[in-house]
């Protein structure tokens, strides 16, 4: 919700210290600021108001209200404070076919008005607030809004049938298949038709039973506001939250409208939207206010709730009294008394409040109002009291196992493209399917892999995943722990040799484990996979974690987009000297561009060693050509000429 | 040298930290299921068909033809709270590390998996000040330095009062410290959450939160993609 501050202040008055302060107070005790900017002269705040507070807090009012909250300030000027002073007319009737669904609908008459140009204050309001100046009509209806958070609506009187002399609404659930014309929508300019399945709520025109619009989600232009428009009839009304909800969600309209009625705000605010525009109106576009018809059928008021002291308390972890919480509370605007009980609150939230139902919320307020940062942190304590996890001990124990013989662990995708269970939601074609076997990611990852073995400083690929896999089972979507490991030792593919190490590493998993235990392992062109569930569910409960993994600290350097290139050099060296060193004198010569110098062979004859070495090059910025290496690697050579190393 | 040693993906050596950390201080390590009921990842959690709340969580749905009952790929690990509840009751101390799935474009930041760790403990007389204690005691561990915690006002279904977390490294050379930085959702849990898994709010009063394990890594290790994580490229994971 974007808040101009200007208009914060026209509400809270001279109360209301700096945009940078309204950050900080909001921040702590309220909500999250995205940013704060100027936009047509105006300082604007985007304010990230939480979902509970969608209710009451997406306009100006709610925010200026919360913030007087905050500083414990009267609001200089409040909408919702005012005196209603609507007059009744029987020009217009409603037709409300179901209550729950609509329990409140205000339509007001103002005629004589002139279509025209927004005052300039208005223009300037509007695009602070990202919002194009359409006319002083249509403006004044966004206005109301961002005031105070009510949708309207404005229909031409004179393009709206009349029968008997007067006009008729009605509200009732789409017929299926009945197509409803709404207003263009984005960059489009054409209305667009939109086929009812019968769980849409509509507004009619009950003269003729014409749909007018989506209730609460999106109006026609049925009976629209023109240049030439003199009278008009203003609709302000309440809508079910759930129903407005699954209309905007499947027909993917979330407007401003739409996203206010399906957060419940209070059924007492649509007259205070007529009288909010009734005045703008009769400011700017001039005409006569004619009277408003208000169908009130359901109301629902805030419920009394006590609030306990000791609760209160018990869940901020403070020692609060009974007369802070009280001063704390009323400052939301809440009616506090005292309770029967001791030491007890009854509290009614303000009816804008939706949000406070029940004693929790009121705790909520007191300990964001007191303030969160006064909460005092209480140490855990050091026990050894807790229940082991099979499942986390025996799968750290099998990655530990592999991990020595040299196997390295990833995490792959849980999509696939093709598999046996389909979501019915996919985010990609490519992505539609959850796995049923780790089987086809490994083998993809030891293909990928393979191309960077000289980079990695690796002989073979050898790689593991320990992860869910889902298959169909009896009573829906079952699922248990696999476990695959795989082999990959040359680059156009699995070989037979691929089974050595991998029968080897499967057995030493088993023996490891435990003879009786039931691997059913599939092995198959290089990679192995087990039902791991089942391994786990066979074995002893662990006692303990046992000695914890040491490990170093590690940082992360991003992997560079360009080929590595690899060049070996050979070298005979007096016998003695140590390999590591002569590796270490090669660094330098080598260059930045060598990001690895790895010993792959040695053997000595005749008092000489025979070390070769594998130079890997590799630039974060470009693909190397064979020029800039053969330099550097001439550079290599002339430091292996000075040590008294023979390149062979 | 030529590499012998395999090397730990850097999630499950965090996964595997975070359990040493939290069961020195009696936190039991639970699971449950990566397919997920409605039941419990929203039903339970105070998160009602067609509310607003559940635009917070966009969610990856199976088939009805698959299932006997609405089933999702958990968008939380939040749901293993409702099941142990209802199985254990209270008290109950608890960390669930797990994977958790959204249905939402996937960029540096996002992935559609990413692993959660949700923490939960139900007692008698506990408050949002064994909740900061707890946290500043674990990442103080995790991040091998004095850490301190505050909390902002939030909102999520399942707790009432809802806060924000926010850490800040009070010491070492990291590139953290001396900064806030936004962590997790946290609160008090909701009576109605409490309720659904058969504990009496009038006996028990218990904080939950949960956090982005992933994002732990990012904050940790310098990692800039969280793609990273699941590429099942060794050039990302032989770092660790």
């Amino acid at each position: 919700m974007i808040v101009n501050y200007n208009w914060l202040k026209e509400y809270v008055g001279q109360a209301l210290p700096e945009p940078s302060e309204v950050e900080r107070l909001l921040t702590e005790h309220a909500f999250e600021i995205e940013g704060v900017e100027v936009v047509a002269g105006e300082t604007v705040i985007d304010v990230d108001v939480l979902p509970n507070r969608s209710s009451d807090c997406l306009c100006h009012r709610g925010i200026a209200r919360e913030l007087a909250t905050i500083l414990d300030v009267q609001l200089e000027k409040d909408p919702l404070q005012e005196q209603l002073t609507l007059q009744e007319t029987d020009k217009i009737s409603v037709n409300i076919a179901d209550k729950t669904a609509c329990p409140r609908f205000t339509a007001s008459l103002v005629t004589g008005i002139e279509v025209k140009e927004s005052p300039d204050w208005l223009k300037v309001r509007m695009e602070s607030l990202g919002q194009r100046s359409i006319n002083n009509i249509v403006d004044a209806t966004n206005y109301v809004m961002y005031a105070i958070g009510q949708p309207l609506h404005a229909y031409d009187a004179d393009l709206f049938p009349q029968v008997d002399g007067t006009w008729q609404f009605g509200v009732r659930y789409a017929t299926k298949g009945e197509v409803v014309e709404i207003l263009p929508e984005g960059t489009s300019t054409e209305p667009r038709q939109v086929e009812c399945i019968g769980t849409e709520l509509l507004i009619v025109d009950e003269s003729s039973n014409t749909p007018i619009g989506l209730a609460g989600v999106k109006g026609g232009q049925y009976a629209g506001v023109h240049a030439g428009t003199k009278n008009i009839i203003i609709e302000a009304a309440h809508f079910h939250p759930t129903i407005t909800r699954k209309t905007a969600r499947r027909l993917g309209i979330v407007i401003d409208a739409s996203k206010r009625f399906e957060n419940e705000p209070s059924r007492e605010l649509p007259p205070f939207g007529q009288q909010e525009i009734i005045a703008l109106i009769k400011d700017i576009a001039g005409g006569q206010y004619q009277g408003t018809v208000d169908v009130y059928t359901q109301e629902k008021k805030n419920p009394t709730v006590e609030v306990r002291l000791r609760k209160t308390n018990a869940l901020l972890g403070l020692e609060l009294t009974l007369d802070q919480v009280r001063a704390i509370i009323e400052r939301t605007g809440t009616a506090v008394a005292d309770s029967s009980s001791p030491d007890t609150l009854q509290c009614v939230g303000p009816w804008e409040r939706t949000d406070l139902q029940i004693e929790e919320d009121f705790i909520e307020e007191v300990g964001r109002l007191h303030g969160l940062s006064n909460i005092a942190s209480v140490a855990p304590t050091q026990t050894t009291d807790l229940v082991i996890n099979p499942r986390q001990y025996y799968t750290e124990k099998i990655r530990q196992l592999l991990l020595q013989q040299g196997f390295s662990e990833v995490i792959t995708s849980s999509f696939q493209k093709k598999d046996k269970i389909q979501l019915r939601n996919a985010l990609a074609s490519d992505k539609s399917y959850v796995r049923s076997s780790l089987r086809k990611n490994i083998t993809a990852a030891l293909d990928a892999n393979f191309a960077h073995t000289d980079l990695l400083g690796i002989k073979a690929v050898q790689l593991f995943e320990i992860g869910t896999v889902f298959e169909k089972g009896d009573t829906g979507v079952g699922e248990h722990l696999s476990l695959a490991l795989g082999v990959r030792q040359k680059g156009n593919g699995y070989t037979p040799k691929d089974d050595v190490p991998l029968q080897a590493a499967c057995a030493l998993i088993e023996k490891t484990l435990g003879k009786n235990t039931p691997f059913k392992w599939s092995i198959e062109k290089g990679v192995a996979e087990v039902d791991l569930s089942e391994v786990i569910n066979s074995l002893p409960l662990p006692a303990s974690y046992g000695q914890r993994t040491e490990r170093e600290a590690a940082t992360y350097a991003p992997v560079s987009p360009y080929p590595s290139v690899a060049r070996d050099i050979a070298l005979w060296v007096q016998e003695g000297v140590r390999a590591d060193d002569v590796a270490g004198a090669l660094r330098a010569p080598a260059g930045d561009l060598c990001v690895r110098i790895d010993l792959f062979d040695e053997f000595t004859k005749d008092d000489r060693t025979s070390f070769a070495f594998r130079l890997v090059f590799q630039s974060p910025e470009k693909t190397l050509t064979d020029g800039e290496i053969g330099e550097v690697m001439n550079e290599v050579y002339t430091v292996a000429n000075e040590q008294g190393w023979e390149v062979r | 040298m030529l590499e012998r040693k395999g090397h730990q993906h850097p999630l499950t050596q965090m996964i595997d930290e975070i359990n040493h950390i939290f069961a020195d201080i009696g936190f039991s390590f639970a699971e449950g299921p990566e397919a997920e009921t409605e039941h419990y990842n929203f039903d339970q959690l105070n998160v009602p068909k067609d509310h607003p709340a559940r635009d917070m969580q966009d969610t990856f749905w199976f088939k009805s033809k698959d299932v006997s009952e609405p089933t999702v790929l958990r968008t939380h690990t939040s749901p293993v709270q409702a099941r142990w509840l209802e199985s254990n009751g209270a008290p109950c101390k608890i960390i669930v590390p797990g994977k958790v799935f959204r249905n939402e474009a996937t960029d540096a930041t996002h992935e559609a998996q990413f692993y959660q760790l949700e923490g939960l403990h139900v007692d008698t007389g506990i408050n949002l000040g064994h909740l900061k204690g707890t946290l500043e005691y674990f990442f103080s561990k995790f991040f091998s330095g004095k850490t301190e915690v505050r909390f902002r006002p939030s909102f999520f279904p399942f707790v009432e009062p809802g806060v924000e977390v926010d850490m800040r490294l009070l010491e070492g050379d990291s590139k953290l410290a001396g900064k806030w930085i936004e962590v997790m959702g946290a609160g008090m849990v909701h009576p109605n959450v409490l309720k659904a898994g058969g504990v009496d709010p009038e006996e028990f009063s218990g904080y939950a939160f949960g956090m982005g394990i992933d994002r732990l890594g990012v904050m940790k290790y310098g990692v800039e993609d969280v793609r990273d994580f699941y590429s099942g490229d060794l050039r990302f994971v032989n770092q660790f």
